[in-house]
């Protein structure tokens, strides 16, 4: 748990249950993607954290092992309940849309025999992976012509995409080089 | 109501091998879910033959649709794989090892260097994660469905995202009403 300012706490969620609640309504109205949806959540509604704060922790989930999403909603719950908070606050970010996409899975797979239903399932398989290239494309605009990290980029994706070593040999290896180059060139002011 | 509920075809051992493989990606892994994607596809089509590469797709695509964070593809993956043991064993592996994360914090958080290592840790990842989601890109794109159709669509939904404001569960719902009348 965090040490947190009296002002802080009592700005903050006041139970995990309402943590729990917060997640679960925000969760459910994010299509594509649910952290703009948090931030407002967070910092405009609800006012737990000021928006400093928020980039602060949306930072650190960020470079934390596993997706974004949930390494947040774990730092935002434990910050205020400990483990208690984080358990409520994973289980509000997964829990009830699980039981939605399941349902919706079910549905479909009810109904796969029908030809248009498969078709489309195939198209919308297919704009997915559009906002995949999409995302992946705006993040390419992060490397600002750095030779080093497009060349750490270009040999993850030639390692995984074609050659398809397991990410975890080539986080160990890469990975680790990579960042071990980062710290050498943050240290000297850059 | 048959095939509305698969049964669980994995034993005990596949069920924890499975949830163990995603438990290593969670610990390992940087970025989106999605840019572990291709290690999954690896994993659950193509070693183990669990699911077909059109049931994979259809778990990403189901997700994207739904309301919820995109990574509950892997909890549609793993229900497919082996019914809500298989689901479970998915998305607990993948977010289970977040909470150990406050207490790791905690610690690093008292180094002398913490600022620095944060800074080199978001410097040194992020090329990675973008290389990882590009050989999802790539995987995907490849065996994309129907000929023309699939690369088509997905041609589509991308200019659609640079050049007009429509958010992405519109493209979507667009994109499945035009798959519906395409002859596959």
């Amino acid at each position: 748990m965090a040490h947190l300012t009296d002002e802080q706490r009592r700005l903050g969620p006041q139970s995990p249950w309402e943590l729990f609640t917060a997640y679960t309504a925000v969760t459910l109205q994010a299509f594509g993607g649910a952290l703009s949806h948090i931030e407002r959540m967070v910092v405009q509604k609800k006012g737990w954290l000021t928006s400093q704060e928020f980039l602060g922790l949306y930072g650190l989930s960020q470079v934390l092992p596993g997706p974004t999403g949930i390494g947040f909603a774990v730092l935002m719950g434990d910050r205020y309940f400990g483990l208690r908070g984080a358990v409520a606050a994973l289980a509000g970010f997964l829990l009830v849309p699980a039981v939605g996409v399941l349902a919706l899975a079910a549905l479909f797979q009810h109904w796969q025999h029908v030809p248009q239903v498969q078709g489309a399932l195939h198209g919308m398989g297919a704009a997915a992976v559009g906002l995949i290239i999409h995302t992946a494309w705006r993040l390419s605009r992060n490397l600002h012509g750095d030779h080093v990290a497009i060349a750490v980029a270009a040999l993850a994706f030639l390692a995984v995409g074609v050659l398809r070593v397991p990410v975890s040999l080539v986080m160990l290896t890469l990975g680790v080089g990579s960042v071990a180059w980062a710290w050498h060139v943050v240290g000297r002011g850059r | 109501m048959s095939g509305f509920l698969p049964a669980s075809t994995l034993g005990a051992p596949e069920l924890l091998a499975l949830f163990v493989h995603f438990l290593s990606l969670s610990v390992f892994a940087t970025g989106g879910a999605m840019a572990l994607a291709s290690d999954m596809h690896r994993y659950v089509v193509d070693d183990h033959h669990y699911i077909s590469h059109v049931q994979f797709v259809n778990s990403i695509a189901l997700a994207q649709a739904a309301p919820g964070p995109n990574i509950l593809f892997v909890t549609v993956m793993g229900w497919q794989i082996g019914g809500l043991p298989g689901a479970l064993a998915t998305t607990l592996g993948l977010s289970l090892p977040a909470l150990v994360f406050p207490m790791l914090l905690s610690r690093a958080s008292r180094m002398a260097q913490f600022d620095r290592l944060i800074r080199a840790l978001k410097r040194g990842l992020g090329p990675l994660a973008l290389g990882l989601m590009a050989a999802t890109c790539y995987l995907l794109v490849r065996q994309a469905p129907g000929g023309w159709m699939g690369p088509a669509l997905i041609a589509a939904t991308v200019v659609l995202l640079f050049t007009t404001p429509l958010p992405p569960v519109a493209l979507i719902a667009g994109a499945g009403a035009i798959g519906a009348l395409l002859p596959w």
